[in-house]
């Protein structure tokens, strides 16, 4: 790195999702707490949840939507949007999951 | 069966933050958690004790607040818990630790009954070195075997242990009392339950050991029983992750895809390339 | 030595959850001698709570009368911000209030005092157990099951959040739905107390709430929201699920809802507030919008009250929001109503239903009812997009003139005329909305 002198900031930008989960702290069950039935996903028009998820749980790709428990912050909305009802939701069990600390 | 598993309340791995400004760690508000590599033993002594009776006794050289943790403990369904805390054991390297749960194992073999196994967990996840099995059995002349995966009682003081290394699948027969490290995938551990709980909250089955009870020589534990001494510590640089998401029809698909997409990477297709090379597949 | 015969495996009262409702209903229970088990899935730690971050303290200073010494409080509400947001436009209102009424706080450690304090008065605090079903007999409740284990109980009392998960199980109210719900998620910005006393002009314990309106959810009914805690604000958004739902479907919105938080983080109006601050924690929590369509048809069941955001007792006006002061408010009540049940011969639903009415006879219903308008009226897209337009247009005349200004009538007439909307529409709508304010 050069001198101070030779060292500007241009530019500030809003971090991506995955950067900003790293500051929260989980503690990850071993089983699930959501299934998702994929099968009823394919027919689903419009995917709310991979917008809708704050987590980012739910990632569209070549195949369709694939799910993943572990960074879930346990709020609810994916079972509430789903228009497929393709959503089994419980919370994770022995206290696992997500740790809020000053929410 | 009397069984004592070891416990270590450690903090969890994700809350390792840094500040970016400063450069120091975060720590505020950071939760410690049973160090998760435990729980397969926990599981195995659980087990043991469903098979053959008997009692599980969780221990621990922490400081007070390892006590969540053996609440966790006994919510799985461990009997009891030990506590051994003591200022003159902080800041203690393995050496120092094993000593203690050591002579914590034969105070508990003397005035709690006779103890034929003590479980630990293969190592844990703030410093991984897989030492604590294998000392506390120095320390106690016990025999000792790792990976374990499944241990069978075979007579009354011989058990049949299997082992998963990364070659064979091993059996061994060991005499008791001895000395087990769990693999860390050995055991999915159970859930906690509501019942253990309140017992937990009714009898309070914890008993705390300083060393007034324990009566150890402090120049043996702690800082002063530690030889061990950091020469150096090195940050090691993030790697930038790409985090490309593939959903597999199958495990051909899934193949295919990661040999399609490592190729298509310069710097990966090298690497891979040489790996190929050097290991001499096809 | 698992299942030990002198286990207690009976309780009088068991409280499913272990947040501001459940936790002053065990309190209270407990201080009156009741054996209760207060059950929570969480850490004890107030782990899996998240709020917007304002607290009003007078209803549960009936609970709590120790609340102002004792509670962790990070600062009382003394100032009040609304702004309306279009791009880089910007109106705010700041009103500084005389009373401490509310408060601002992390609702994980408001949870743990409270929680704390049902221990500590004698009920039985159990963590990290998640109960499967409240188990019904004979039409009643009589107990919770979680995995294998049964523990009974005379009365159960529900205070199990708004996911409400077990009520939905026993069939008492319906799958939720996203025309009552709103997705709250929230940002909490590490910056220092000396920061926020100077940036916004506050005293060592006082702090402001702030309310934003418009373009910070690209449209979609709902809000922004900035609290200030001790040396850290909360910032965030609320969005109503349905109308997101509906803006998804006619592709008028195709980002990750957490890029609008970032977008209302980095916006150069609010963005001074908290410059250099780092993001010290990020989630989400549902919230209930219309909480007369979310109640269930009744607060009381034979053997089971339902309390907190459970029995919909949220007000959202669109300007306040009180979740947390309900919630014990309703803990209380249902405590009370388990006292009188002991005192008159026993756990019948004749003796629970007084739940339910002093429910219906409580300032809360008497609130949630008064406000209703307020709900229909903030989750209308065109109310929420064409009046904030309006206003912006007419300032814009007033304010960006180069030469010359507009009288504030023409720069009216005018951002009428602009926006499509007659004078008289205008009166009538605005009278219509004042009403229902």
């Amino acid at each position: 790195m050069s001198s101070a002198q030779n060292v500007e900031k241009k530019e500030e930008k809003p971090m991506k999702l995955e950067d900003i989960l790293q500051s929260d702290i989980w503690n990850v069950d071993e089983d699930p707490h959501i299934i998702v039935d994929y099968n009823k996903c394919k027919n689903c028009p419009n995917k709310p949840c991979v917008y809708l998820c704050p987590a980012g749980c739910y990632v569209l790709s070549d195949n369709g939507i694939v799910f993943s428990y572990e960074g879930c912050v346990e709020c609810g909305t994916c079972r509430v949007i789903c228009p497929m009802e393709a959503i089994t939701w419980n919370y994770p069990k022995s206290g696992k999951g997500i740790f809020y600390r000053f929410t | 069966m009397r069984i004592v598993v070891g416990m270590k309340w450690v903090p969890g791995t994700t809350s390792v933050r840094i500040d970016p400004k400063t450069g120091t760690l975060i720590r505020e508000g950071v939760p410690s958690i049973v160090n998760p590599h435990d729980m397969p033993a926990v599981e195995l002594a659980l087990q043991l004790k469903d098979t053959y009776g008997g009692e599980v006794i969780a221990l621990t050289m922490s400081p007070p607040p390892a006590i969540r943790g053996l609440e966790y403990l006994i919510g799985m369904g461990v009997d009891r818990a030990i506590l051994v805390s003591d200022r003159v054991y902080a800041g203690a390297d393995t050496l120092a630790t094993s000593y203690v749960l050591a002579k914590a194992i034969e105070k508990i073999d003397k005035e709690i009954g006779k103890v034929d196994l003590a479980i630990f967990g293969q190592e844990t996840i703030d410093s991984s070195t897989a030492h604590i099995g294998a000392q506390t059995a120095s320390w106690l002349d016990w025999p000792y075997i790792y990976y374990a995966h499944s241990v069978k009682l075979i007579d009354n003081n011989k058990v049949l242990v299997e082992r998963v290394l990364e070659n064979a699948i091993e059996d061994w027969e060991v005499e008791l009392p001895a000395i087990i490290s769990t693999h860390m995938k050995a055991l999915k551990p159970r859930p906690v339950r509501l019942i253990n709980k309140i017992r937990y909250k009714v009898e309070k089955p914890l008993i705390t050991w300083t060393n007034n009870d324990m009566k150890l020589d402090p120049r043996c534990t702690g800082l002063k029983g530690s030889p061990t001494i950091v020469a150096k510590t090195v940050d090691v640089p993030e790697v930038p992750r790409k985090k490309v998401v593939y959903k597999p029809k199958d495990g051909e698909d899934a193949a295919k895809w990661l040999i399609k997409t490592l190729m298509e990477d310069e710097k990966a297709s090298k690497a891979l390339i040489k790996a190929l090379k050097e290991g001499g597949a096809k | 030595m698992n299942n030990l015969p002198d286990l207690p495996t009976k309780f009088d009262v068991i409280v499913i959850g272990a947040g501001p409702s459940g936790s002053a209903a065990a309190y209270l229970l407990a201080k009156k001698g009741f054996k209760v088990l207060l059950i929570e899935r969480g850490r004890g730690l107030g782990d899996k709570n998240l709020y917007g971050g304002r607290v009003y303290a007078p209803p549960i200073r009936e609970v709590w009368p120790e609340l102002d010494k004792e509670a962790p409080i990070q600062r009382w509400v003394t100032k009040e911000r609304i702004s309306m947001v279009q791009g880089e436009k910007v109106i705010t209102f700041e009103y500084k209030a005389e009373k401490k009424i509310s408060f601002v706080s992390y609702l994980t450690q408001l949870s743990q005092w409270m929680s704390k304090k049902a221990e500590d008065a004698g009920a039985l605090f159990v963590t990290e157990v998640t109960i499967d079903e409240i188990v019904m007999k004979d039409g009643k409740a009589v107990g919770v099951r979680s995995g294998p284990d049964f523990i009974e109980a005379d009365v159960v009392i529900d205070a199990e959040g708004v996911n409400r998960l077990l009520l939905e199980r026993l069939g008492i109210v319906e799958r939720l739905k996203p025309d009552n719900i709103a997705l709250g998620v929230k940002e909490v910005l590490k910056t220092g107390a000396s920061n926020i006393e100077s940036s916004f002009n506050v005293g060592p314990n006082e702090g402001v709430a702030w309310v934003i309106m418009g373009d910070v959810t690209k449209g979609i009914p709902g809000g922004g929201f900035i609290y200030t805690n001790k040396d850290s604000i909360s910032m965030g958004l609320v969005l109503h699920l349905k109308h997101s739902m509906n803006f998804i479907e006619n592709g008028k919105f195709d980002e990750h809802v957490s890029k609008l938080v970032e977008e209302f983080r980095f916006h150069p109006y609010f963005r001074p507030y908290w410059k250099d601050a780092i993001i010290s924690e990020y989630g989400a929590h549902l919230t209930i919008e219309g909480a007369t369509h979310f109640m269930p048809s009744k607060f009381a069941y034979p053997g089971l009250l339902i309390v907190g955001d459970a029995a919909g007792l949220l007000l959202s006006t669109g300007y306040t929001f009180r979740g947390v002061d309900y919630a014990v408010y309703s803990g209380k009540l249902a405590a009370e109503a388990v006292e009188y049940a002991r005192n008159n011969g026993g756990f019948t639903y004749e003796n629970l239903e007084t739940y339910d009415k002093n429910i219906r006879r409580s300032f809360m219903y008497n609130e949630l009812f008064k406000h209703r308008g307020a709900e229909l009226l903030m989750n209308n897209p065109v109310m929420m997009a064409k009046y904030p337009s309006i206003l912006m247009r007419v300032m814009e005349k007033m304010f960006e003139g180069e030469y010359t200004q507009e009288t504030i009538y023409n720069a009216l007439m005018q951002a009428l005329k602009e926006e499509k909307v007659g004078p008289f529409d205008l009166i009538s709508q605005a009278f219509g909305m004042v009403k229902s304010l």
